[in-house]
């Protein structure tokens, strides 16, 4: 009986031994050498992510914890160009194991400077991300979510004028918070499966445009009442409570959108699922 | 069992004496006090302190020799794949004939510390095996270290990337023209030894395959116990499919293994296409795949139910009396008899070519009876239709008066006032 008793000891010893094993460090960072623009892809294939501005003294950063058997780290900077690419991408090895998922559970925290304009492209698998915008100088978005549960924030305002926010998902819940800090002319968001929340709080600068399509979900807006809304709907089997929001031809406006000095148009298309507005305060 | 507690307490009472003696042993006067505290403070020092990543003691500075013509070189231009690097560095720096030797193309390469000056300055990369890199003056290259740290003093310069396998960087005010990369763990002078697991023997082979049949074949056993107690009627009406069409219901598993694929895909269209099926979809797929898996091991069940039914129902045409002929004992006899190849290739598997033989003809008649037992649940409805059972005549007029005076098939059979006529059709 103490035999067995030590064996499975050992075994469960042995296994989690063999499972820290392959879970491995790694750091990357490269200074700021008076760049003025950069732009960056981050490829994240699984686990949690968190991005936020770092220390101006160095032009990007990327600490991760990962699961050596199966993914490899990337890391490459093109000095010509200005553009990095950074992140965790699968190597295609590692086979099928039984192990818990906090021993495998993959880290990655990235940070870039806030001196040098920022192009940002995205591409997250099945990652739990918390991706903090604000304080950078972002000129443009990418975000494929993928399969994630991921929050976008713009905390504080966007220090550049920043294009076009592109954002989609496959099957995700994705909530984009503060975009009103955002600064970008175009927002635009494609969803398969899953629920978005675009919550356009901040400090508004200039007027925006907004395009959601959703094929199957909830999509959940939260709109700021200094701001003129015009919202667009094309549905199928989807619900629409207007929340105060006026109808006029085949647009719904907020009170006041004529004689407001910043303007925020939304057009929404939507299969099936649901459109709700919130007013924030 | 009372020694073993014994034992333990003389442990812990030995545990619980020896510290007090051993802190009651010095006097203490104030500068005993003194560095019984430093003491102290040193070892929580060497518990908690910074320095977590230990290090092998440093050997003696020198360079290492370029290898022979017949070993790669490694070259350090690019270290954006540091995991690439890292391979070819495990192999290049592999000793050969007891030294360690290596080529870097455009470098040259160090064992132990090295530094460069503040006022020198060196082209070319560079690489540092099992020292630190101090940077006091300029390189003008790219700087890998394996199992040692990079230390960038101020006004020290690397104009290309850095790489540490196995170490840190430090950057203490020094200039890096190009991107920092860390491996904190690395295994690259670590000879990892091909623990290639040596193959089991002829018996341990044996015993390995027979637990694992008897483990399938119980658990094909606890599946059938518990079909013929929550659903014998249905298990009865396709193990008598099977038994009255075998060939029609091998033609249809056949079959319906042929149309799976397809069928799951026109499901999965055809509910996308409504769109409000979207949402079903995933039950769809689930529900599907656990019928076809009930299908399948039922209708294997069912395959052993028949064979164990006929067995012994032959046994008793020849006056064998058998205790209780009832579909348990048709269960255990007819996956005894399915169990048996499979037993045959488990002891005799290890035959070169004759255990190949043996486990094809496992498989083949596995998948033979599996195909059947499929098919016959389809051709069943799972046991809820009968037109493929056999069941030609009302269950209420099987009596054993019936049977014996009342002719079953032929012209009389048929003039038989009430008789059923089956209806052979799906």
């Amino acid at each position: 009986m103490r035999g067995l008793f030590l064996s499975v000891l050992a075994l469960a010893g042995g296994a989690s031994a063999a499972s820290a094993q392959s879970m491995r460090p790694f750091s990357t960072y490269r200074q700021w050498h008076g760049e003025t623009s950069t732009s960056a892809r981050l490829e994240f294939a699984a686990g949690a992510l968190r991005l936020a501005a770092g220390r101006p003294a160095e032009l990007y950063r990327m600490d991760v914890l990962y699961d050596a058997d199966r993914y490899q780290p990337l890391s490459d900077f093109d000095a010509a160009r200005g553009d990095v690419t950074l992140g965790l991408r699968t190597t295609g090895n590692g086979g099928l194991r039984v192990v818990s998922k906090g021993q495998l559970r993959q880290t990655a925290s990235v940070t870039f400077s806030p001196r040098s304009d920022l192009a940002l492209d995205v591409a997250l698998g099945a990652v739990d991300g918390d991706l903090e915008l604000g304080g950078l100088r972002l000129t443009s978005l990418e975000l494929e979510a993928g399969a994630s549960r991921a929050t976008v924030r713009f905390s504080q305002p966007n220090a550049a004028r920043c294009r076009d926010a592109v954002l989609s998902s496959g099957a995700a819940e994705l909530t984009v918070l503060g975009l009103g800090n955002s600064r970008c002319d175009r927002i635009a968001f494609e969803g398969g499966v899953g629920r978005v929340t675009l919550d356009f709080g901040g400090a508004w600068t200039s007027s925006s445009r907004v395009s959601v399509k959703m094929a199957l979900g909830a999509v959940a807006l939260r709109l700021p009442r200094q701001v003129g809304v015009r919202l667009t709907l094309d549905k199928f089997l989807a619900t629409f409570d207007p929340q105060g929001l006026v109808r006029r031809g085949n647009a719904y406006l907020s009170p006041g959108y004529d004689h407001a000095a910043r303007h925020l148009d939304i057009d929404i298309t939507t299969a099936v699922g649901g459109v709700t507005i919130d007013w924030l305060k | 069992m009372r020694a073993l507690s014994r034992r333990v307490a003389l442990l812990a009472l030995a545990a619980l004496v020896v510290p007090s003696l051993a802190f009651a042993a010095p006097r203490l006067h104030p500068t005993g006090a003194v560095e019984l505290v430093h003491g102290f403070w040193s070892l929580v020092s060497d518990v908690a302190g910074p320095t977590t990543h230990t290090q092998s003691p440093h050997p003696a500075p020198q360079a290492i020799p370029q290898a022979s013509a017949g070993q790669a070189p490694v070259p350090l231009d690019d270290l954006s794949k540091p995991t690439a690097i890292e391979a070819q560095l495990r192999s290049a720096l592999r000793p050969h004939d007891g030294a360690m030797r290596v080529t870097v193309p455009n470098g040259s390469a160090r064992l132990g510390d090295f530094s460069i000056g503040s006022n020198e300055s060196l082209s070319g990369h560079l690489l540092v095996v099992q020292g630190t890199a101090d940077i006091y003056g300029k390189l003008l290259g790219n700087l890998v270290t394996v199992e040692g740290d990079v230390v960038l003093h101020p006004g020290g310069v690397v104009s290309g990337d850095i790489l540490t396998l196995g170490g840190e960087v430090r950057d203490e005010g020094g200039e890096i023209g190009g991107e920092v990369r860390t491996f904190r763990s690395a295994s690259v002078l670590a000879t990892p030894v091909e623990t290639r697991p040596a193959p089991p023997s002829a018996i341990e082979t044996v015993f390995r395959r027979l637990a694992g049949a008897v483990g399938v074949f119980l658990t094909l056993g606890a599946l059938g116990f518990g079909l013929v107690m929550f659903g014998r009627p249905n298990l009865e009406v396709v193990s008598d499919t099977v038994s009255h069409s075998f060939g029609r219901a091998f033609a249809t598993g056949l079959l319906g293994q042929l149309l799976l694929v397809p069928t799951f895909g026109m499901m999965v269209v055809g509910l996308i296409l409504s769109v409000v099926g979207i949402v079903l979809l995933p039950f769809a797929v689930v529900v599907y795949a656990l019928l076809v898996i009930v299908a399948a091991v039922g209708g294997y069940l069912a395959v052993a139910h028949a064979m164990g039914e006929t067995y012994t129902r032959r046994r008793l045409a020849l006056g064998v009396m058998i205790g209780s002929p009832n579909s348990y004992r048709y269960l255990v006899v007819g996956l005894g008899a399915l169990a048996a190849l499979w037993m045959a290739w488990a002891v005799f598997g290890w035959v070169p070519v004759a255990g190949d033989l043996i486990r094809g003809a496992a498989i083949l008649v596995t998948w033979l009876l599996g195909t059947t037992g499929f098919g016959a649940a389809l051709l069943s409805r799972a046991g809820i239709r009968e037109n493929f059972a056999g069941h030609l005549i009302p269950p209420e007029a099987l009596t054993d008066e019936y049977l014996w005076a009342t002719p079953q098939f032929g012209v009389t059979a048929a003039k038989r006032p009430g008789s059923r006529t089956p209806t052979r059709g799906l």
